[in-house]
């Protein structure tokens, strides 16, 4: 279809096509720059090791709704069924804490429940949007509002905060560490620094970065190059055109909102080991909201079939730079929200007058 | 399809009945319920707690509705109340300070809140109907920016020195009955301590109430009515048909944030601070309560009767959950369930849907 048309285009219309394309990577560049000479101490190794690693939770919820949304669909419930699954780790460590299991023991038996329990919901949702053809907003919603009222349950209305030590060690240590002429070691601190060494101590590569690089590559790998991938996008193109195609459409958008929800419950167990307590999401979270922002700042539409996995980690990272950039540029943090909706309508305005050219 | 309709005998029909009035029957059954097991909440109090909480939860609904009716969905309400809060309560300060009397200056906010609030309805219905922004992603954006200029407006902490009149109003009622000596409208009379006062019908329900006549009335009998549902069906038809869609489309959005905005001034009234996150809880209330009333998110379906009725089956669990002592958690989850419950009976029986109007 669109051979004809690219023999028939301009070098400004392919032009004007490119940069619409990727107007969110020049205009995360353009606002890095600006951040660079506004923002106090931005422009280091350390604050963009700290914007990756603020981001991972946002990394892993965009890209299970990413999935979601190629679909044509929407999960609204990640972001309570995060809360389900951070509140559970925690709750079974706590337990197994308690009764003087060994730590790493412990932390694995809870995270892996977790993350078990976690595909009941996106399995549940899978059901009731493929079989008995429920919207997937409503079908999502009342998950949320389930996985809402579970978390809450299962903590109390507490933070789940006895935990061993070393929960939030591995959660925000760095591959290497490097004490400039002195010692480098690789995972942990080097042993024995003083106080005032601490402050040359260069930290490079946090494990959450590991963690979600080999995350983030294997879900674009499986977006990208397998059979699932494409049946994603035909699902998400025509739903009809796939049913004819011989696509099992029922059994794959179960897959779709049960890898979901196995994402988001793994950013719950994930969160665990970044802050060292569990908690319930709260109201005003919307991290559902903030994922979907990223995933259609990355090029998505909610009528599905389109998107991609770079494009939402574009999109999370443009969130993330500016929240942090805002932050250490002192500008009143709450301008960070309306910053947001407005990129959120420049991206689909631009989305919209550049239809695909290319 | 047309063998099954002829087939269906009497008391087929009956249950068919039965089903398509399936929410208000499940309400009185949740209350029957809740009253038998405990005792309070079928008394006078009891039910009065239930009309003081219900009005932020049943406007933002009626705002859903209008929007949900056109096939959109408008995420932004909560926070426009919340900015409307913000805005009314900053106003109302302000000129009470600048030396106006308080029952002047309470109106005068109101008023200007009124018109404030409209403005992210009509960016909302521009953004929705000229520049086709998806509803989802437009009124996101907006719940964004209103967060982020409330927010800025109080600096992050809570808007207050409101008159005391403020607090009159939005915690008075409309009937006030000294039992044998005086029945008074809105002004509470002077009693002795420890006298006995029945206060009826709350403030803050009568106004929003008063709003669901008349909008369920424009919804149902009006032209304006009968577009909203044209376009929520079929917009191409309703464009053909003549119908100025972005108009309405932009109408109705302004419609969905000035509800909104009543609902802020209300909670200004009723709490005497105002808070940007004031309507956090209340907009997921407020779109669960027009699919329980029958809504399609597809659009074309809902009314303003059915959104309340699911208002109230959400008021009624959560009530009833709080006296019998537990704690709103559970709330989360049976909505939820009641929730999906509503859908999967219509599209279990979809015979259901027809059968009505």
């Amino acid at each position: 279809m669109n051979n004809n048309k690219n023999s028939t285009l301009s070098v400004s219309q392919r032009l004007q096509s490119i940069l619409a394309k990727n107007w969110a990577i020049l205009f995360t560049l353009i606002i890095i720059l600006i951040f660079s000479f506004t923002g106090k101490r931005f422009f280091q190794l350390a604050n963009f090791q700290n914007i990756l690693h603020l981001s991972t939770i946002y990394l892993l919820l965009t890209a299970s709704e990413t999935f979601v949304i190629i679909t044509g669909g929407i999960d609204l419930s990640v972001g309570f069924v995060m809360g389900l699954s951070s509140v559970l780790s925690a709750k079974i460590i706590e337990l197994l804490h308690a009764a003087n299991f060994p730590p790493a023991l412990s932390i694995s038996i809870g995270s892996i429940v977790a993350l078990i329990v976690c595909i009941i919901p996106g399995l549940i949702n899978g059901v009731l949007i493929t079989k008995y053809k429920v919207p997937p907003f409503i079908a999502t919603l009342g998950m949320m509002g389930i996985a809402n009222g579970m978390a809450l349950i299962i903590s109390e209305g507490f933070p789940v905060a006895y935990l061993p030590r070393v929960l939030p060690n591995i959660g925000n240590s760095y591959l290497i560490y490097i004490l400039p002429g002195k010692a480098i070691s690789f995972f942990s601190k080097p042993k024995g620094i003083a106080g005032e060494e601490i402050k040359e101590l260069i930290r490079i590569i946090p494990n959450s970065l590991i963690f979600i690089s080999i995350i983030i590559f294997i879900l674009w790998h499986i977006l990208k190059n397998t059979k699932f991938g494409q049946h994603t996008y035909a699902i998400g193109g025509s739903m009809d055109a796939a049913v004819r195609a011989g696509i099992n459409t029922n059994k794959h958008l179960i897959i779709i909102y049960v890898l979901s929800s196995f994402l988001a419950g793994l950013a719950g167990v994930f969160y665990v080991f970044q802050t060292g307590i569990g908690i319930y999401t709260s109201f005003g979270a919307m991290y559902e909201l903030l994922a979907i922002a990223g995933v259609v700042i990355g090029g998505a539409s909610l009528m599905g079939g389109k998107g991609g996995i770079i494009g939402s980690v574009i999109g999370v990272f443009l969130l993330g730079v500016i929240e942090n950039g805002l932050h250490l540029s002192g500008v009143d943090p709450f301008f960070r929200y309306i910053a947001v909706g407005l990129i959120l309508i420049v991206a689909v305005i631009i989305d919209q007058s550049f239809p695909d050219l290319l | 399809m047309s063998n099954m309709v002829t087939q269906r005998n009497g008391i087929h029909r009956f249950f068919l009945q039965l089903g398509s009035k399936w929410a208000i029957i499940f309400l009185i059954l949740g209350a029957i319920l809740f009253s038998i097991i405990s005792p309070g909440f079928l008394s006078f109090n009891g039910i009065q707690v239930i009309l003081i909480n219900s009005p932020f939860i049943l406007l933002l609904a009626l705002a859903e509705t209008f929007v949900i009716i056109t096939g959109g969905i408008d995420l932004s309400v909560g926070f426009v109340m919340g900015f409307a809060s913000v805005v009314s309560a900053k106003l109302i300060a302000l000129f009470v300070v600048m030396g106006m009397n308080d029952l002047f200056s309470i109106i005068t906010g109101i008023v200007i809140t009124l018109v404030i609030g409209i403005i992210p309805g009509f960016v909302n219905g521009v953004l929705v109907a000229r520049l086709k922004v998806p509803p989802f992603i437009a009124t996101f954006s907006m719940l964004g920016i209103t967060h982020g200029i409330s927010e800025l407006l109080i600096k992050g902490v809570v808007a207050k020195n409101m008159p005391v009149l403020a607090g009159k109003i939005g915690n008075g009622s409309l009937i006030y009955i000294v039992p044998g000596k005086t029945v008074s409208f809105f002004i509470k009379p002077l009693i002795q301590r420890g006298g006995n006062l029945i206060e009826i019908l709350p403030t803050v329900f009568v106004i929003p109430f008063i709003f669901i006549l008349i909008f369920a009335f424009i919804l149902k009998r009006t032209k304006f009515g009968q577009h909203t549902y044209a376009v929520g069906g079929n917009i191409d038809a309703a464009i053909r048909a003549g119908i100025d869609v972005k108009n309405h489309l932009i109408k109705i959005y302004m419609l969905s944030s000035l509800f909104a905005t009543i609902a802020g001034i209300l909670y200004v009234l009723r709490y005497i601070t105002g808070k940007a996150d004031a309507g956090t809880g209340f907009l997921l209330d407020g779109i669960v309560a027009v699919v329980i009333g029958g809504a399609s998110l597809y659009g074309g379906i809902g009314s303003v009767w059915k959104t309340i009725i699911g208002c109230f089956i959400i008021l009624v669990l959560e009530n009833g959950l709080r006296m019998l002592g537990f704690p709103t958690f559970y709330k989360y989850i049976l909505v939820g369930i009641v929730l999906i419950f509503a859908v999967l009976v219509d599209k279990l029986f979809p015979e259901l849907i027809h059968k009505e109007d």
